[in-house]
């Protein structure tokens, strides 16, 4: 964890402190963040009631973040909206995105701490579809950093993935993308690479021809599946038939 | 990770993945030590700046250790089913700062809801406790007992 971790940080922090919880962040006029977001579409926290409210007291130095707001403790269910769709993630600005993963992070620690809490206590936890939601955000937020990452990439080295790489075979037939690895000594001195076999000798043709037929009844029979389940629910339900184009 | 080498540039991440839950001390801890329960993968060092940067929490010392995951239980195919390890982090709090884990399930007062289904089964318990008990007009003797 490092510096330029610590210095967005510190922005986030700033920004808090200027202005309280995290509606505060609307009132500060940070770039790129209109109040819009945060009614429809954050993925938890933000009961609308406390945006007409922005109290301005600092959270008192972080360890209550492990925790939900006092007042949900011991409710049965926490009312929280949807998770962060791809496409709304995609217009976001990547300061926005670096702030909502670490949102989204103490989210997620505060609702394992939940979990195990109740686990502990013998208790069903209220509401467990908030972690499956911010799972969802955290990994949609992950593409689409790395969708960032790779159109830069391309642009400035035209280059796609961070580490070079090659198809390779291993001993058993199988092809793999191999990626090249840092070692301070050339491969050829190396002993523990000079064992590892990229190539396959033909007796191992036999086992590929059986390895492919089995991949190919696995595909042939999940297809035959999805279509008697299809049929089924068209004799169940026949006012839901999707109608093919007919002239 | 990229491999270091002397001179070369420090790890950065720019987006942790790590998690880390606060758990209820099993044995009673010094009143500023907190215990929590970390991924595999994080040092102390670690666990330090993370508190620090992220949560704006001073700490003072981290002892980690890794809780093994018993392997014992077995399923009904008679797998050894595993529950998995974890690292458990104890923190002491910089700045003379306590920390008690708090009771996250108060004592609320129920809605009608639930009342009425207490209610409920509380009548449907005493009736059939009613039931169970013998003829009283027998002295409370079963109906077993001949005569």
């Amino acid at each position: 964890m490092a510096a330029a971790v610590a210095a967005l940080c510190r922005r986030v922090t700033g920004a808090l402190r200027l202005s309280g919880a995290r509606p505060g962040w609307a009132a500060a006029g940070l770039p790129g963040l209109t109040l819009n977001p945060f009614h429809k579409n954050l993925a938890k926290v933000e009961p609308l009631h406390q945006l007409k409210f922005l109290h301005t007291t600092l959270s008192r130095k972080g360890l209550e973040e492990f925790f939900d707001d006092p007042k949900n403790w011991g409710e049965k269910t926490v009312k929280s909206g949807d998770a962060w769709n791809i496409k709304q993630l995609r217009g976001k600005s990547s300061e926005d995105l670096h702030k909502l993963w670490y949102v989204l992070l103490k989210e997620k620690n505060m609702l394992l701490t939940l979990e195990q809490e109740s686990k502990r206590q013998l208790r069903p936890m209220p509401s467990p579809e908030r972690l499956e939601k911010v799972q969802k955000s955290m990994k949609n937020i992950d593409l689409v950093v790395k969708e960032r990452e790779v159109a830069l990439r391309l642009l400035q080295t035209g280059h796609e993935k961070p580490v070079p790489g090659e198809w390779r075979h291993d001993f058993l037939g199988r092809t793999y993308w191999y990626t090249y690895k840092e070692w301070p000594i050339p491969w050829y001195l190396n002993k523990k690479y000079k064992k590892r076999k990229f190539y396959y000798l033909s007796h191992v043709n036999h086992f590929i021809r059986l390895r492919l037929e089995k991949s190919l009844r696995r595909r042939v029979r999940r297809q035959n599946l999805e279509r008697t389940r299809r049929k089924v629910l068209e004799r169940k339900f026949p006012h839901l038939a999707v109608k093919s184009q007919s002239q | 990770y990229p491999l270091f080498q002397l001179g070369g540039p420090q790890l950065r991440i720019f987006r942790p993945n790590f998690f880390m839950l606060a758990v209820r001390p099993g044995v009673p801890q010094p009143e500023d030590t907190v215990q929590f329960r970390v991924s595999m993968e994080m040092t102390k060092v670690d666990i330090k700046n993370y508190l620090e940067k992220i949560y704006n929490v001073p700490v003072a010392a981290v002892r980690t250790r890794i809780q093994y995951g018993a392997n014992n239980k077995r399923n009904h195919k008679n797998q050894r089913v595993k529950k998995p390890d974890y690292k458990v982090a104890y923190v002491q709090l910089g700045q003379g700062q306590t920390f008690q884990f708090p009771n996250l399930f108060p004592e609320k007062e129920q809605d009608a809801e639930t009342r009425s289904f207490d209610d409920f089964k509380d009548k449907y318990m005493e009736r059939e406790k009613q039931r169970q008990k013998g003829d009283p007009r027998r002295g409370g003797v079963p109906d077993w007992f001949g005569l």
